[in-house]
């Protein structure tokens, strides 16, 4: 009993010395900013003569202030931030089950068939090192404005989740094949019941990573033209118009929401995989 | 069973098999051959890649054998299949499938109602001593209560016979000797007829009807060491200890050739 209040105290202790090391990392941060923005700008504490860069960065708090106008009212081509944001969540989440639609079933029969690894693999080798963003001018050619950025997210996403569940599937403890065949297991079964199980796990961690990427693709997609705005667009928008501070704040945007996503999927896979037994 | 009429539960004669590693064949098996009898428990003894292993996987219908017969109540086997059930060393058990779960696979594979399913893994949940555990993942218990597992998901199935695969060799000693009773106990129960590896001679004495002890690679049947002592069989006994004299003399010869065989370049 003591030594669960301990290592709960433990815990809990521990716990509070990471919160404070990341607030403490934050302040740090956010510190060098701001002197950084007053020193171009000559401000308190230093003085002289303002640089020419200064308006590039504002301060910290005017960036927070611009990400709070930008909820409440619309700078950019009349769209709040909300509508930015669900129209970028929109590309990732189609992006992203078209990705996965695809990449599950692929991954799976290169992970257990030779034959499909054998005819997948050089496609994988070849266009996988090639960046999204290299893709832009065809997508947006091809696919047009509106399925132009979710194929640049698809790519993203893809290719995580298809090497995850392929290392997987090709994972399987053979013993546990072995195991099935002895219980009167034929080949479907060894599939639905050993095989797929088993990928899950690796499945959740491609699905985390590719909405990571999903995310730095997105911006990049909604450069060269975005139906219905973005972030990625109100970023780019903005930038144009010298906002720079609205500019910050869509950036921060992106990092927010990548955070909440990530994290969800991520509480997720825990969630799975504890529920599975496999952690 | 009255008198002579003892029916064969598994036959193989001239059994061999064949591997081609790297191009170079390895002669695993060759002329093995051995009848066991419906309930007996038979013992498979042999240094280290001596194939015993091998046998009972062919056994199993895991691996081909490249000539030869192995006859399961008459009729050869060419696949696996839910009438050998198998106890591996690594338990193989479904770390996602709970203790029951894991139990009910081969019920589930032959699609058996859920009801009766049920009333099956119950049965082998209490035979094997696992009450308590049926919702607990496998990865929660420990290497005997993990056996325990193995062993109760091989009987749910109803086989004709039970193959274990040095199925207490992952286990400590306590555990292990634990182990063997709780088999022995099982096999009365369930008058299964079990074909089991082990490199054990203790082990294979203390458990089995018959040893066999086999040659260094390639493997065949050395010599077959009936255990006629009556059980619960006592390891320190002076008739316990004669037939482990017997079986380690059988076996030291073997080792020896099977290390000169390491040591003579090829």
């Amino acid at each position: 009993m003591n030594s669960i209040v301990k290592s709960l105290h433990r815990l809990i202790l521990s716990n509070w010395r990471r919160v404070a090391l990341g607030l403490a990392s934050m302040a740090l941060f956010l510190t060098i900013w701001s002197l950084y923005a007053a020193w171009l700008r000559a401000d308190w504490p230093f003085h002289g003569t303002p640089s020419g860069a200064w308006e590039y960065i504002p301060y910290p708090w005017e960036v927070l202030e611009a990400f709070y106008l930008s909820i409440w009212s619309h700078p950019v081509s009349g769209l709040y931030m909300g509508e930015h944001v669900y129209a970028s969540l929109k590309r990732i989440i189609t992006g992203f089950i078209l990705a996965f639609a695809l990449a599950v079933p692929a991954g799976l029969l290169m992970g257990r068939l030779w034959g499909a690894e054998a005819v997948g693999k050089p496609l994988v080798e070849l266009f996988r090192p090639i960046p999204p963003l290299a893709w832009i001018p065809i997508f947006l050619l091809i696919f047009g404005v509106i399925w132009g950025p979710i194929a640049i997210v698809f790519l993203g996403v893809f290719f995580p989740i298809l090497l995850n569940i392929q290392f997987g599937a090709r994972s399987v403890d053979p013993t546990l094949i072995d195991a099935a065949r002895t219980l009167g297991a034929r080949r479907l079964d060894i599939f639905t019941k050993v095989v797929l199980p088993f990928t899950i796990p690796y499945l959740m961690t491609g699905v985390t990573v590719g909405l990571g990427i999903g995310w730095m693709c997105i911006v990049a997609a909604e450069m060269l033209g975005a139906v219905g705005g973005g972030v990625g667009y109100f970023i780019f928008t903005t930038a144009g118009n010298s906002q720079y501070p609205y500019m910050y704040a869509g950036m921060l945007m992106i990092g927010i929401l990548s955070i909440l996503t990530t994290g969800i999927a991520g509480l997720f896979e825990r969630r799975v995989s504890k529920w599975m037994g496999m952690r | 069973m009255d008198g002579n009429e003892v029916k064969v539960s598994i036959s193989i004669s001239s059994l061999s098999k064949v591997f081609t590693k790297e191009k170079k064949e390895v002669v695993a098996l060759r002329d093995f051959a051995l009848e066991v009898k419906e309930g007996e428990f038979v013992c498979l003894l042999g240094p280290s890649g001596c194939g015993k292993t091998t046998v009972l996987r062919i056994v199993a219908g895991l691996e081909d054998k490249t000539s030869g017969s192995v006859k399961l109540q008459g009729k050869e086997i060419n696949s696996a299949g839910p009438d050998r059930g198998m106890v591996f060393q690594e338990f193989a058990l479904f770390p996602w499938r709970t203790v029951r779960k894991n139990i009910e696979f081969g019920l589930d594979v032959k699609k058996v109602p859920e009801s009766e399913r049920t009333a099956i893994s119950t049965k082998y949940i209490e035979l094997v001593g696992l009450k308590g555990f049926e919702d607990s993942h496998p990865k929660e218990l420990s290497g005997g209560m993990k056996q325990r597992v193995g062993i109760a998901r091989a009987l749910a199935n109803e086989p004709k016979v039970l193959l274990m695969d040095e199925p207490f060799g992952a286990l400590d000693a306590q555990t292990r000797n634990l182990m063997q009773k709780e088999l022995l106990r099982i096999w009365s129960a369930t008058k299964k007829t079990i074909l089991f590896v082990t490199h054990s001679v203790d082990e294979a004495v203390f458990l089995a009807d018959r040893i066999v002890v086999m040659t260094a690679r390639p493997g065949k049947v050395r010599e077959i060491i009936p255990v006629n002592l009556p059980r619960p069989r006592d390891r320190t006994s002076r008739e316990f200890i004669e037939v482990r004299g017997k079986v380690l003399a059988e076996l030291d010869e073997e080792f020896e050739k099977a290390r000169a065989k390491e040591l003579s370049p090829d």
